[in-house]
C-alpha cells in the first residue's frame, strides 16, 4: 500500500458511496419506502471514513516526502517545518478540494444523526450526497490530489511562501471551510422543506444549522483579517479583494437569514425570503470557490488556472436553479399576508434584511463589474477599496442603528415606553457624536463613537429589561443568563459594535510613513524613537532572512525582517506588530543596503484600535458558541433555580 | 545577496504619499495597491508621488499623471462618468427595487375606499392654500 493507492481508493469509494447514497435517498423519497432511507443512512459513515482515509493518505504522502505525487512535488519540500507540512493539504487547489469534501462528508454524517421525518430526511440526504458526489467527482476526474509523476523529483519547492509565513494559515482556511460547508445543511433543509412542502418546523431547525456555519464563517473571516494584517505587510486587514468579497456574500446572506428567521418563527412571515436567503448563501459559497479556482480574477487568493472553474460554475448554476426553481413552485403557498409596522421588531428585522441583502448586491456588483466590462467592451477598469468603502459606510451605519433599537422594539406594535428608550438612545447617539467632534475626531470617527455608545446603551437596556422581568416574577436575576439566545446575541451585537468602532478609527487614523535610515541614525515619529543598528542575515534552510535591528525607546529591540524564498522572485516582508490597547505599532523592513548593510528602509504604520477588532471577533465567536451550547434539560434546570 | 544591482535607497515617504498611493493599483501585481506592493514599479510610483508632492502638485494632478501613463484602470475608485458610472448607479437601483419589494410589508394590503382618499386629498389642498 502506498499513499497514492490509498488516496485514490478513498476518493473513489467516497464517490461510489455518495452516488449510491444519493440514488437510495431519491428512491426513498419517490417510492416512500423506509428501507431505501435506511440504506442511504448506512452509507453516510462509510463515505466519511473513506474520505478521511483519502485525507490521511495525503498527509502521509506529505510527511514521508513522497514526491511521486504531483501535489506533494508542487507544494512540499523536505525543508518544511512540521506544522507547514501538516497544513499543506489546503495550500493548493486539489488538496483544498479534498479538505472541503472531507468536511462535507462530516457534515452529512452530523446531519444524518439529527431526527427528522423520513420524507425530509430523504431529501436532505439526497442533496448532501449530491453535493458530496460533485466534490469527489471533481477529485476523481479533473483535480486529483493523488496524480502521480513518472519521474519524481528529489525535492520540491514547498507551499506558497505567503501561506507558510504565519501560523494563522493553519486556522483561517479550516474555519472558512467549516463555515462554507456548514451552509450546505441549511440548503439541504430548505430544498427538503420546499420539495415535501413541510414548512412548519423548517425555520427553527435550519436556523440552528445556519448559526453553526455563521459562527465558523465569522471566526474564519476575522482570522483571515488577522492573517492579512500580520503577513501582508501593508498594515491593513481588509482589501476588498475579489475573494474576500466572494466570501463576504455567504456571510451577509446567512446573517440576513439569522435575523429574518426570527420573523418567521414568531410571525410566520417571510418564508419566501428565508428560502431565498439560504439558497443564495449556499450558492454564494460555490460562486466564491469558482472565483478562487478559475483564475478569472486577479487576487492573492487565486489558485492556478485549471479545468475546475467551469465545473464549479456549473455546480453553482445547478444549485441556484434547484433552490430558486423549487421556490418558484411553492411561492404561492408560502406567500405572506402579514402587514408590518415600521416601528416594530419585525419591521426592524425586515429593514435589517434589506440592508444585508442590499449590501450583498452592492458587493456582488462591484466585484463582477470589471469582468462584465471587460467581457463586453474589452476595456479594463478597476473597482477597489475606495468604492466599497464609500458604499458600505451608509449601509453599515443603517445596520448599526437598527442593531441598537431593533431588539428593544416589541412585536407587532409600539408601546409608549418604547419611545422613552428611543429618545434616550438617540440622545446618547447625539451626545457621543458631539463628544467625538469636540475632541477633534473626524466626523466619521465621531459618529462611530456615538453609534458605539448608542449600541452599548441599547444592550444595557435589554439586559436590564430581562433582569427586571425576572425580579418582578420573584426569580433569580441570574436566570437571565439561561436565555441563551438573548444573552448570546447581546454578546455578538456588542462584538459587532466594537468591531465597527475599531474599523472606523483604524480607517480614519492610520498613520503610515517610510524612511531610509543609515546605521546609527535615529528617527522619532508618532511618539516612538528608534535607532537603526544594522542588518543581519540568517540562513534558515528553506528560506533566507534579513533582519533589521531597531532599538526603540518604547518596545525595546525589534527585528522586522524580509524573508527570501527560493520559489519567489521578490522578498516577503514580515512585519513586527506591537499591539497596545490604543495604537498598534507596525514595523516593516522595506529594503536594505545589499552591498554593505549601511542603510535600511523602514515603514512604520501606527493604527489605533486594531487590537479591539480581534477582541471583537473573539466575542462574536464566543457569543455564537454560547447560543449553540447544549442547554441542560428542564428538570435539571428546575433543581438549580430557586423558584 | 550582492549579486543583483541596486539603485539608490528608497525615498522617505510621508503619510500623504501613502494616501495617494492607496488609490492607485500596482500595474504589475495581483490586485494590490501601490501603497502596499513591494514590486519595483510600485516603489518607483511611490517615489514619483513623493517628488510630485514636493513640487507642490495636487492629488488630482498626480492621479491624472498616472491615468495618462497606465489608463483609468490604475484608479481604484472608478470615475463617476463613462462606463464606470454604472457601477455607482446600478447597485442602488437594485437596492431600490429590493426596497420596493419589502415596502409591500408595511402597506395595508387592501386599498382604501375612494371616498376616503378623496377626502384626504381635499384636506391636503385646503392646507396648501
Amino acid at each position: 500500500m502506498n499513499p497514492a493507492l490509498l488516496g485514490n481508493l478513498g476518493v473513489t469509494l467516497t464517490l461510489a458511496f455518495s452516488l449510491l447514497g444519493a440514488v437510495l435517498a431519491l428512491l426513498a423519497y419517490f417510492q416512500g419506502d423506509g428501507r431505501y432511507l435506511r440504506g442511504a443512512r448506512a452509507l453516510v459513515l462509510p463515505a466519511f471514513l473513506s474520505a478521511l482515509a483519502a485525507f490521511l493518505a495525503l498527509e502521509w504522502a506529505l510527511l514521508t516526502h513522497d514526491f511521486s505525487l504531483a501535489y506533494v512535488a508542487r507544494n512540499h519540500s523536505t525543508q518544511d517545518p512540521l506544522w507547514v507540512t501538516l497544513v499543506t493539504p489546503w495550500a493548493a487547489l486539489e488538496g483544498s478540494i479534498l479538505l472541503w469534501g472531507l468536511l462535507q462528508t462530516f457534515y452529512t454524517w452530523l446531519a444524518s444523526r439529527k431526527a427528522l421525518d423520513p420524507w425530509r430526511a430523504s431529501v436532505v440526504l439526497a442533496v448532501l450526497f449530491g453535493v458530496q458526489s460533485f466534490f469527489f467527482g471533481v477529485m476523481a476526474t479533473i483535480a486529483s490530489p493523488f496524480e502521480t509523476l513518472p519521474n519524481p523529483p528529489a525535492d520540491g519547492v514547498g507551499p506558497n511562501p505567503l501561506l507558510q509565513n504565519h501560523w494563522m494559515m493553519a486556522v483561517h482556511p479550516v474555519l472558512m471551510y467549516l463555515g462554507f460547508v456548514g451552509l450546505s445543511v441549511p440548503f439541504a433543509y430548505a430544498v427538503a422543506a420546499m420539495a415535501t412542502r413541510r414548512y412548519q418546523t423548517w425555520v427553527e431547525e435550519t436556523r440552528w444549522w445556519t448559526l453553526i456555519a455563521w459562527g465558523f464563517l465569522t471566526a474564519g473571516k476575522v482570522a483571515g483579517m488577522w492573517w492579512a494584517y500580520e503577513v501582508l505587510g501593508w498594515g491593513g486587514y481588509w482589501g476588498w479583494d475579489p475573494v474576500e468579497n466572494a466570501s463576504f456574500l455567504p456571510w451577509l446572506m446567512a446573517t440576513a437569514f439569522l435575523h429574518t428567521a426570527i420573523v418567521q418563527q414568531t410571525r410566520g412571515a417571510f418564508k419566501v425570503w428565508n428560502f431565498a436567503f439560504i439558497t443564495l448563501a449556499f450558492a454564494a459559497t460555490v460562486l466564491g470557490t469558482f472565483i478562487t479556482r478559475s483564475g478569472i480574477i486577479m487576487s492573492v487568493h487565486a489558485f492556478a488556472e485549471g479545468p475546475v472553474g467551469p465545473a464549479f460554475l456549473g455546480f453553482f448554476l445547478v444549485s441556484t436553479a434547484l433552490g430558486l426553481g423549487l421556490l418558484s413552485q411553492v411561492a404561492r403557498e408560502v406567500r405572506d399576508t402579514a402587514v408590518f409596522r415600521l416601528l416594530s421588531r419585525e419591521g426592524a428585522l425586515l429593514l435589517g434584511a434589506f440592508f444585508f441583502s442590499g449590501w450583498a448586491l452592492v458587493v456582488l456588483f462591484g466585484t463582477f463589474y470589471p469582468l462584465l466590462v471587460e467581457a463586453f467592451t474589452g476595456a479594463r477598469v478597476s473597482v477597489g477599496a475606495p468604492f466599497f468603502d464609500q458604499v458600505s459606510i451608509p449601509i453599515g451605519v443603517g445596520l448599526l442603528l437598527l442593531m441598537g433599537i431593533g431588539p428593544l422594539l416589541p412585536w407587532r406594535r409600539t408601546r409608549a415606553e418604547v419611545f422613552r428608550n428611543l429618545y434616550l438612545l438617540l440622545l446618547v447617539l447625539a451626545l457621543g457624536t458631539l463628544v467625538g467632534l469636540l475632541r477633534g475626531y473626524t466626523p466619521g470617527a465621531s459618529l462611530a463613537v456615538g453609534l458605539f455608545l448608542y449600541n452599548l446603551t441599547a444592550i444595557f437596556l435589554l439586559a436590564r429589561e430581562g433582569v427586571l422581568a425576572r425580579l418582578k416574577a420573584g426569580l433569580s436575576p441570574w436566570g437571565f443568563l439561561e436565555n441563551r439566545r438573548r444573552v448570546g446575541s447581546l454578546v455578538v451585537h456588542f462584538g459587532v459594535a466594537l468591531m465597527a468602532l475599531g474599523i472606523a478609527f483604524s480607517q480614519a487614523y492610520r498613520l503610515e510613513q517610510e524612511r531610509t535610515l543609515y546605521r546609527g541614525q535615529a528617527w522619532e515619529v508618532a511618539g516612538v524613537r528608534m535607532e537603526f543598528l544594522g542588518v543581519r542575515a540568517r540562513d534558515e534552510g528553506r528560506r533566507f532572512a534579513v533582519e533589521a535591528h531597531l532599538r526603540t525607546d518604547r518596545f525595546g529591540d525589534v527585528y522586522p525582517r524580509l524573508n527570501f524564498y527560493p520559489q519567489m522572485q521578490g522578498p516577503l516582508a514580515t512585519p513586527v506588530v506591537l499591539y497596545t490597547p490604543v495604537d498598534d505599532f507596525y514595523f516593516v523592513l522595506m529594503d536594505f543596503d545589499r552591498e554593505e548593510g549601511q542603510w535600511a528602509s523602514i515603514r512604520l504604520i501606527v493604527t489605533p484600535m486594531v487590537f479591539w477588532m480581534w477582541v471583537a471577533g473573539g466575542l462574536m465567536a464566543l457569543g455564537t458558541l454560547y447560543i449553540l451550547w447544549p442547554v441542560r434539560r428542564p428538570e435539571e434546570a428546575k433543581g438549580v433555580s430557586p423558584a | 545577496m550582492g549579486a543583483w544591482a541596486q539603485g539608490e535607497p528608497p525615498p522617505d515617504l510621508s503619510p500623504e504619499v501613502f494616501a495617494i498611493a492607496r488609490e492607485l493599483r500596482c500595474p504589475v501585481c495581483q490586485g494590490e495597491s501601490t501603497a502596499e506592493s513591494n514590486a519595483g514599479v510600485a516603489v518607483e510610483m511611490r517615489r514619483i508621488i513623493a517628488e510630485m508632492l514636493a513640487e507642490g502638485r495636487t492629488r488630482e494632478e498626480i492621479l491624472a499623471f498616472f491615468v495618462e501613463r497606465y489608463g483609468e484602470w490604475v484608479l481604484y475608485e472608478p470615475p463617476r462618468r463613462g462606463i464606470t458610472l454604472w457601477v455607482w448607479v446600478l447597485p442602488f437601483l437594485g437596492m431600490g427595487l429590493l426596497g420596493l419589494a419589502l415596502l409591500g410589508y408595511f402597506r395595508p394590503k387592501k386599498a382604501l375606499p375612494p371616498e376616503v382618499l378623496e377626502e384626504a386629498e381635499r384636506r391636503l389642498r385646503e392646507q396648501e392654500t
